[in-house]
């Protein structure tokens, strides 16, 4: 499947022997770090467990672009969420190749907004929520946003223009205007309206979450990793699955082992590791690295690793129309309204949410529209699929202890390893948030005369977020301020993991923002010798 | 669209997507009947498909496709066959022998009473899937499919919607957007 052959190396190769940093992950997290790093001499090894596909190898077809991309090893659920009755195994719609999901992300990047950084403060006491402030501020975050949206090349910010209007896109933004909301556009949105960083214009073929294979979306494929490759310090293996970090009797992490493409077990010594596979893979390696030391996980001296993973609010909203609309064509999420993510307690609920534009092929839409959904009712909405527009719903979940990545004993992967069991029940605000969603939903379609709203519930995640808390007090939370585990002074964890409460924005733009700033601090504390 | 369908089962995806396929041991008790006419059975299965996913404008072909996709995945596990084989044979059972003589009404109220049964479960998991990830169906509920190759829509229509006005694409030119609005209570709690 992958044009790239399957066990060669990417890069400069380094000496399995040789202490480096040693990055897991190649996504937002994952992908940035290594070329932050690379580019400014620091030698990296980066372990990703999927293929090294290219927009040669992405195609315009939604179930083989999945097969292709999505990360498919097996994982479990429980919980009263929906997901574990539709999709038993499918928690996470994330992808396993180099890119990680940033090849799959549509490319919204709001920020998070200020008191989101200090939600526990901001939303009081929130019954059977874990809510914490993070140990850092909009403030400490915002020149970091700044590079990141240079990088993304976000519309809309720093002088970039913004996206035209699509066929979906026109529906929604005058249904919001009609229904009294402002705060709409067709951005923030990581893809080039015209040429940019050695990016094309889009060609508005739609197909975002199968890669763009026009390379006009900003992913760390398209890139980071090219650009980190090009500097001669990275080296780069596909298809290397980590299984365990290993440390020395000082505590400190010393190895990384992990199952190359013929399934071998090899160890890269690490100088510093950095853990960025995604809320889920991320906490299952740490917890796979329980020792004598750390006898419930590695970093685990909290107990928090796993725990309080967030998926964001999500929901979709399909609306019927008498004329056309043809919703798929063009860019999948390039609309983006933002009056409702504020926090407003007279709506009922704590936090909030964007409402953005999406798009699925029938395909998609058939699994997704309503799981399990048969009959007459389920394909009139089919049959309509020329008339539809829609709309996705993101907005913030609460963090629960409960809501949880274990390691299911009984259910082993393809390697013999135990797999993440993903435990989810919704908060009663999560609840309360979606059924306001939805009918602020209805207003804005019914406002342009829709003849009908489906609406779909939340499918596996794309978002997310938590499991590796940052916390100001080593007892709340798995990592400091930087992404440095409490409880081991040369591990860090450098993808959405990290968030202490999840905010409304899509996370990408932050896990990009967090991973510039990380790097900054690993290059300082190796210049000074402390790493 | 054969190979692709193979191709589609040969892994846990993406027909796969409804089902727990963590535990080997799903699926129907041993033993009750065995399938003795297996073209009686796809023709069962045929008409379950479209009273199931009712279409006035889709011709048999989508579900005749559709109907060997799911006897394929039902192929690839001993228990997942028997419980089709048993599922189908029970339709013409409740039907007084013969449900391919049920009107649909009746046929979709038969239905009805499985919604929630194995082998209807397990048929939708796949039905769901490839009815719909074909250009066969594509075109007719009026997607174009692939677009790249086509130079994507940016000179094909992608805003050629008439009958709404251009809005704008800018951000809101006016007042920046109050983020946190201050409730009584907490005022009140300060």
């Amino acid at each position: 499947m992958t044009a790239v052959d399957e066990v060669a190396r990417h890069g400069s190769p380094v000496e399995q022997s040789e202490p480096v940093v040693v990055i897991i992950g190649s996504g937002a997290g994952g992908g940035t770090l290594a070329y932050e790093l690379t580019r400014q001499g620091a030698t990296c090894v980066v372990l990703e467990a999927g293929p090294y596909l290219t927009q040669d190898d992405w195609v315009n077809d939604e179930w083989e672009a999945f097969g292709q991309m999505a990360w498919l090893d097996m994982r479990t659920t429980s919980g009263s969420w929906r997901i574990a009755r539709d999709f038993p195994n499918l928690p996470a719609w994330i992808v396993k190749a180099v890119g990680g999901s940033t090849t799959h992300w549509s490319g919204a990047t709001p920020r998070f907004m200020t008191h989101e950084f200090k939600a526990r403060t901001t939303y009081g006491q929130v019954d059977g929520a874990s809510l914490l402030d993070w140990p850092i501020t909009l403030e400490d975050l915002a020149p970091y946003y700044d590079r990141a949206e240079q990088a993304m090349g976000s519309t809309h910010r720093h002088g970039r223009p913004p996206l035209p209007a699509n066929n979906n896109y026109i529906v929604f933004a005058n249904g919001a205007e009609k229904i009294g909301y402002r705060y709409y556009a067709t951005g923030p949105y990581g893809t080039n309206a015209t040429p940019y960083d050695g990016r094309p214009a889009s060609i508005q073929d739609g197909f975002n979450f199968q890669g763009d294979k026009n390379g006009s979306k900003w992913s760390t494929l398209v890139r980071e990793i090219p650009r980190a490759l090009e500097t001669g310090k990275l080296d780069l293996r596909p298809n290397c699955q980590a299984v365990r970090i290993t440390h020395d009797a000082t505590g400190k992490v010393d190895a990384v082992e992990y199952l190359d493409a013929n399934g071998a077990l090899q160890r890269q010594a690490a100088r510093v590791v950095c853990v960025a596979g995604n809320s889920i893979e991320t906490p299952r390696l740490l917890l796979m690295s329980a020792s004598g030391q750390h006898p419930d996980g590695l970093a685990n001296s909290s107990g928090q690793v796993g725990r309080n993973y967030m998926r964001h609010l999500t929901g979709s909203a399909y609306a019927r129309f008498e004329r056309p609309v043809r919703m798929y064509r063009g860019e999948t999420m390039a609309g983006i309204v933002a009056d409702e993510a504020k926090h407003d307690t007279s709506r009922g609920f704590a936090g909030g949410f964007y409402m953005e534009t999406l798009s699925l092929g029938p395909a998609f839409m058939a699994s997704f529209l309503e799981p399990g959904g048969w009959g007459r009712e389920f394909t009139s909405w089919m049959d309509s699929y020329d008339h539809l527009a829609g709309m996705w719903i993101v907005g913030e979940d609460m963090p629960q202890p409960s809501n949880r990545v274990t390691l299911n004993t009984d259910v082993k992967d393809q390697h013999g390893l135990p797999v993440p069991n993903v435990h989810f029940d919704d908060h009663p605000n999560d609840v309360a948030m979606r059924t306001y969603a939805y009918d602020a939903a209805d207003q804005l379609y019914g406002a342009v005369g829709a003849l009908g709203v489906h609406h779909t519930p939340p499918y596996p995640a794309t978002h997310n977020l938590g499991t590796c808390r940052m916390s100001a007090d080593p007892a709340d939370g798995v990592v400091d301020r930087w992404g440095r585990a409490h409880d081991v002074t040369n591990l860090y964890v450098s993808d959405g993991s990290v968030m202490t409460t999840g905010a409304a924005a899509n996370p990408t733009l932050t896990i990009v923002a967090l991973a510039i700033r990380q790097a900054e601090h690993l290059l300082e504390e190796m210049r000074q010798g402390s790493l | 669209m054969t190979q692709e369908t193979a191709q589609h089962q040969s892994e846990q995806e993406p027909t796969d997507l409804q089902v727990d396929t963590s535990a080997q041991t799903e699926g129907p008790p041993e033993g009750g009947a065995q399938l003795t006419d297996s073209g009686r059975a796809r023709r069962v299965l045929v008409r379950l498909l479209r009273v199931a996913y009712p279409h006035e404008r889709f011709p048999d072909g989508p579900y005749e496709r559709t109907a060997a996709a799911v006897e394929d995945a039902a192929h690839s596990n001993a228990a997942d066959d028997r419980a089709l084989t048993q599922g189908l044979a029970g339709l013409d059972r409740a039907a007084g022998g013969d449900f391919l003589a049920l009107d649909d009404a009746a046929a979709e109220a038969l239905l009805r009473d499985r919604a929630d049964e194995y082998f209807f479960r397990r048929i939708r998991s796949t039905a769901a899937v490839v009815l719909y990830d074909n250009a066969d169906v594509w075109e007719l509920v009026g997607y174009e499919g692939p677009s790249y190759a086509l130079g994507g829509y940016i000179d094909r229509g992608f805003d050629d919607l008439d009958w709404l006005p251009h809005p704008r694409i800018e951000e809101y030119p006016g007042e920046p957007r109050v983020e946190l609005v201050e409730s009584q209570s907490q005022e009140t709690a300060r």
